[in-house]
């Protein structure tokens, strides 16, 4: 019985590649669906997905644990507990990723990431241990060969990984200091692939799983994640639009 | 503390605008912490802005005044900015502290009404910092974390003011983060 059960934690999907695939979600992402009461996308992208979602436990506690035993947020913690409880989002045990691997590689990235940037001779605690909670278990999954992504929401993360020089531009126009790169911190975030709520909604509705049906559906989604905090501009959004109609 | 005499001013300032009423310039007064907060994560620059941002609400809602105990609670709001200044320029900064915690604790004295409307105005200005710092490129949930409030909150209010748009040139356009998107689904 102990054994079938381990099999069934250790058991990943694979697509007709046989390539092991998971998405690494950060807590905007599922805050952003919870608040919108849009859970179910997610639920019904996951049986549609040959591969895991997985939520590292410093997520669990920012999107679940913690607002749980606020009265203000109970029921949108509840509802990500329900997609926890239904193994629909995962911990990366479920994989045989141990908390402790991902606690050491998350205070790894913590400490590249917040001495990358640096101001008036101080370093710019920029991320938390959640968001490198993310790159430390994504990290890990490649190391393994599995392919991933990241479900990144919020502007900073992102930023670090895809566009370091645009981030140290803004930083010094918001900040008025002059900001110096650590390029050998910053060449380690280049490998990420991030994807953003928006996107999770637009691969949705073109697999035809919203359940809503009106020709304004994915605008009105596009914007109800982007008012929730997603970084995403209006012209981002006018492109996915026409993207869907003509692809 | 970082920046003393930048906040000792902030404070001097705001006493002087609360006396005359000026809720517009205690507001700003409440922005010339951000800079500092963000790059430093200093807790009392942090305390400071969400004080004086706190302030600036309650004069300009009016209607507080009419509140039974408003005279007891403002003048008792005057004699902690007088402490407050007075503690940093003795550099006495946990005198600071402390006087902060009463203005934030203190309000527990007062009538319910007046009691639950200010603790309202405390935890809307800690958003709106927070909302700040996350503006000043600060990740969302390290401000989150830094100013005590939830995900939730900040991301909504970050989300409707348009603040967590990305600025500048994007690396990775539309098509391929669909692409990195749908490539997982295939």
């Amino acid at each position: 019985m102990a054994n079938k059960k381990f099999l069934k934690k250790t058991k990943i999907s694979n697509d007709n590649s046989g390539q092991q695939k998971v998405i690494v979600f950060d807590s905007g992402v599922l805050i952003s669906f919870s608040l919108n009461g849009i859970t179910e996308i997610i639920e019904d992208l996951k049986k549609d997905f040959k591969g895991k979602f997985l939520i590292t436990s410093e997520i669990k506690r920012e999107i679940i644990d913690f607002p749980l035993k606020i009265k203000r947020f109970e029921l949108e913690a509840l509802k990500l507990k329900n997609l926890f409880d239904r193994n629909i989002l995962e911990p990366p045990s479920s994989i045989d990723i141990k908390d402790s691997e991902i606690f050491q590689k998350t205070n790894e990235i913590l400490d590249l990431a917040n001495n990358c940037f640096v101001g008036d001779g101080k370093a710019i605690k920029l991320i938390n241990g959640g968001e490198a909670s993310c790159l430390a278990l994504s990290t890990l999954l490649s190391q393994k060969g599995i392919k991933n992504v990241l479900a990144i929401d919020e502007r900073t993360t992102r930023m670090l990984v895809e566009n370091p020089e645009e981030l140290k531009n803004f930083l010094e126009r918001k900040l008025h200091v002059k900001i110096k790169i650590c390029e050998k911190s910053s060449f380690f975030f280049k490998n990420f692939k991030i994807i953003r709520s928006p996107e999770l909604v637009y691969v949705a509705y073109k697999k035809n799983l919203i359940k809503l049906k009106d020709k304004n559906v994915l605008d009105a989604l596009l914007y109800a994640v982007k008012f929730k905090g997603a970084s995403i501009s209006n012209e981002e959004i006018e492109e996915m639009k026409k993207l869907a109609k003509v692809n | 503390m970082y920046e003393k005499e930048n906040i000792l001013s902030i404070f001097q300032e705001t006493k002087e605008a609360i006396l005359r009423g000026d809720s517009s310039r205690i507001k700003n007064l409440s922005n010339r912490t951000t800079n500092s907060a963000s790059l430093t994560h200093d807790p009392d620059n942090i305390a400071a802005a969400v004080i004086i941002y706190s302030i600036s609400k309650i004069i300009e809602r009016t209607n507080y005044q009419k509140i039974p105990e408003w005279d007891k609670f403002y003048k008792s709001y005057l004699n902690s900015i007088d402490k407050i200044i007075e503690a940093i320029k003795k550099e006495n900064y946990e005198a600071y502290r402390k006087e902060i915690r009463i203005m934030r604790s203190g309000i527990s004295k007062f009538s319910g009404e007046l009691e639950k409307s200010i603790q309202e105005v405390f935890r809307k200005a800690s958003i709106n910092k927070a909302s700040k710092i996350y503006e000043h490129g600060i990740s969302m949930e390290k401000t989150a974390n830094l100013l005590g409030v939830t995900l939730f909150e900040l991301a909504s209010y970050a989300g409707e003011r348009g603040i967590s748009d990305a600025p500048g040139k994007q690396n990775v356009n539309v098509r391929t983060r669909i692409k990195f998107a749908e490539e997982m689904f295939e």
